[in-house]
């Protein structure tokens, strides 16, 4: 069974025995370094004498007390011995007064200021008191001597800095205790409000950049990358919920063309039309699913050793004769020996693909389309460079978002999702995909790490 | 010409429209909709081609798969599947599939591939790749890679041969861009542009040009078939 005690009061308790801890093994090392024997064997002694003075007066009474006190006082230069008053005030002895009466003063054995006969300052001494008749009472004891007074000192000290160092502890856990739950009360707070569906809220930093801060920083920043994983999430259902609609609205249009059309050879067409959209429709979804797979990381189990010399190639070899029938010349650019590297095959062909593709649909004006590897400081970079009219820095990264389109329309064809893909495929190989100006034109590199060995 | 083919496939509506339409072809088709009863039929061996989805209840399609070549039953196997990333494809294949197609699929690409598959397990031996292959009057020789029409040699890059060399082995059935592109490119995304057919264009140009009768036709909403006969 467990006590469910709050996490702020576990806190203040644990700092609390702790700081009380260390203060008492502190204090009781003090003790053991300084203490020894004498004081008990003072104590004793002082309790001995007493109790043999008591003696000698139940069986003599005073004149034998005084007798064998004077003989006690004349051996012994640090017995203290004394009859005294009502008042303190030392009748007989070598007592001249006791700090308080000594009614108010307990009966055995105590420790205590006492004046001296002769004017000297008063000195530190053990005794103890026993009433005798007439309002009198026996003082017998022992003064300290200045090493005794010292540790007697020490000990109260010691005695004193134990009670300071309960009270201190309790502060310590107090405000250990009131800054961990503020600092977890602010985490918790944003935490609820992002649960209430408040995306805005961020965990306050203080400045003091102490681990409070530092694990809400962390939060902040994971909160960043939610915010923008969501955004990115709902653009997309939304434009794939949009960018549907249009090839759906022309599925639509066609079959309905069909089904109203008199003749067959046009009913025919219409319907090839419509088998058409249908694959396009298809093949746009196909492509997302690629891209959500590729981001997710899924597939790195497929990845083989490929020359990336040869990928280009082989590409460059399959869109020669589309790049012929568009007009433009589709050469292959290879700089240096080109190390094998770990890859996927079939993923980074698409990507290429994509950016042939892109280069032929929108730059085959320009003439020339490259297709090249190169390999630099511990990077592979292989992509498409062409001269058509390029991307404005300002737009690159509209270009890459997933259905993302730079002429505001939608009626050319392509679903937008060529660049994002090969985005994807170039995270797939923990590289990024670069759009750079070709001077003119525009050039796509997959960036890929090939880490040491190069 | 009627081959004995299983289809397992549990929905009711792409099962009948595969056994209807491969029955209509002269084929004798079994179906069951269960991974476990496809697996119990299949395991005899006495199958020509399995059609087999890769989501089934029972026990699922690569396991079925598994299950069949860890048996050394080596009837094609053709898997099915809603699928349709190319790493997907690509893990089917691994799994000891002959071919793999995404749903939803043309009747003309399944009938393609089904077509494909069942003559692989024929022994043919014109041909054989030793041998010279005839197609009309069209001569291929595999093994000097000269290839010849009318007794005319063409000149062909080895795109263009490898091309043609799998419209021979497939001669008199329709092979569809899909298949080119997978079996003489090895890629397994769509393009999703004309690439393949700019390809078969230049190589029927090669072989028609100057000659006056057709010999690789293009199938019209299937793909292409190379033949002597129209």
């Amino acid at each position: 069974m467990t006590l469910r005690v709050p996490t702020s009061l576990r806190v203040a308790l644990v700092a609390a025995l702790l700081a009380l801890g260390s203060n008492l093994a502190l204090i009781v090392f003090i003790h053991l370094r300084t203490h020894d024997d004498a004081m008990s064997m003072l104590r004793q002694r002082v309790a001995e004498e007493a109790s043999a003075l008591a003696d000698v007066y139940d069986s003599g009474g005073r004149p034998a007390l005084n007798d064998a006190v004077s003989d006690l006082l004349a051996t012994d230069p640090q017995f203290l011995g004394a009859l005294v008053d009502r008042n303190g005030h030392g009748r007989s002895g070598n007592v001249h007064s006791l700090a308080a009466p000594p009614a108010r003063l307990r009966r055995g054995y105590q420790e205590g200021l006492i004046d001296p006969v002769g004017g000297a300052a008063p000195i530190v001494a053990g005794f103890v008191l026993k009433p005798l008749q007439h309002s009198l009472w026996l003082v017998s004891g022992r003064s300290f001597g200045e090493r005794l007074a010292l540790q007697r000192t020490l000990e109260r000290a010691l005695l004193l800095a134990g009670v300071l160092s309960v009270l201190l502890g309790l502060l310590c856990g107090l405000v250990t205790a009131r800054y961990v739950s503020r600092s977890v009360r602010g985490i918790a707070a944003v935490a609820k409000g992002i649960t209430g569906g408040d995306f805005s809220q961020r965990v306050p930093i203080t400045g003091s950049s102490d681990a409070f801060d530092g694990l809400g920083a962390q939060i902040n920043l994971m909160l960043d990358r939610i915010v923008a994983l969501m955004e990115e999430l709902r653009l997309l259902t939304d434009s794939l919920a949009h960018d549907l609609r249009s090839p759906v609205g022309r599925l639509r249009a066609r079959v309905d063309a069909a089904l109203a059309a008199e003749d067959d050879a046009r009913r025919d067409s219409l319907l090839a039309g419509v088998v058409a959209e249908a694959d396009s429709l298809m093949r746009m979804l196909t492509t997302v699913l690629e891209i959500g797979r590729s981001e997710a990381m899924a597939s790195r189990n497929q990845f083989a050793l490929l020359d990336p010399g040869a990928l280009v190639a082989e590409l460059a070899e399959m869109y020669e004769p589309l790049a012929e029938e568009a007009g433009a010349a589709l050469t292959v650019e290879t700089s240096g020996s080109i190390a094998p590297f770990s890859g996927h095959r079939q993923l980074l062909a698409q990507a290429l693909s994509n950016l042939v593709d892109n280069a032929l649909g929108y730059a085959a004006a320009g003439g020339e389309i490259r297709l090249f590897v190169e390999q630099r400081q511990g990077e592979l970079r292989l992509g498409v460079a062409d001269r058509g009219p390029g991307i404005a820095e300002a737009d690159r990264q509209e270009a890459k978002r997933r259905f993302g389109r730079l002429d505001g329309s939608r009626s050319t064809s392509g679903a937008g999702l060529g660049l994002s893909l090969a985005e994807a495929v170039a995270h797939l190989h923990h590289g990024r995909l670069e759009l750079d100006d070709n001077r003119p034109g525009l050039r796509a590199s997959l960036v890929i790490p090939i880490g040491a060995v190069a | 010409m009627g081959r004995k083919i299983l289809v397992v496939e549990d929905d009711a509506e792409t099962a009948s429209y595969l056994v209807r339409g491969l029955t209509e072809q002269g084929h004798n088709v079994a179906h069951v909709a269960d991974g476990r009863d496809g697996l119990f039929l299949a395991s005899d061996g006495s199958f020509d081609l399995v059609i087999l989805d890769r989501m089934v209840p029972g026990v699922d399609g690569l396991a079925v798969l598994r299950a069949l070549r860890a048996a050394a039953i080596a009837t094609p196997v053709l898997i099915l599947s809603a699928l349709a990333s190319v790493s997907d494809r690509i893990e089917g294949l691994e799994q000891g599939s002959d071919d793999y197609l995404v749903k939803p699929f043309s009747f003309a690409e399944l009938l393609a591939r089904t077509n494909a598959l069942l003559r692989r397990g024929d022994t043919r031996p014109d041909l054989s790749p030793d041998m010279r292959m005839t197609i009309g009057d069209l001569e291929i020789d595999p093994l000097a890679r000269i290839v010849r029409r009318g007794g005319r040699l063409l000149a062909l890059n080895p795109r263009e041969y490898k091309l043609l060399e799998y419209f021979a082995r497939n001669a008199g059935r329709v092979v569809t861009r899909t298949m080119l592109l997978e079996q003489v490119w090895d890629y397994h995304f769509d393009p999703g542009t004309n690439v393949i057919d700019v390809h078969v264009s230049r190589l029927r140009r090669k072989l028609e040009d100057g000659f006056d009768r057709p010999i690789l036709h293009t199938v019209r909403g299937a793909g292409y078939r190379l033949g002597a006969a129209q």
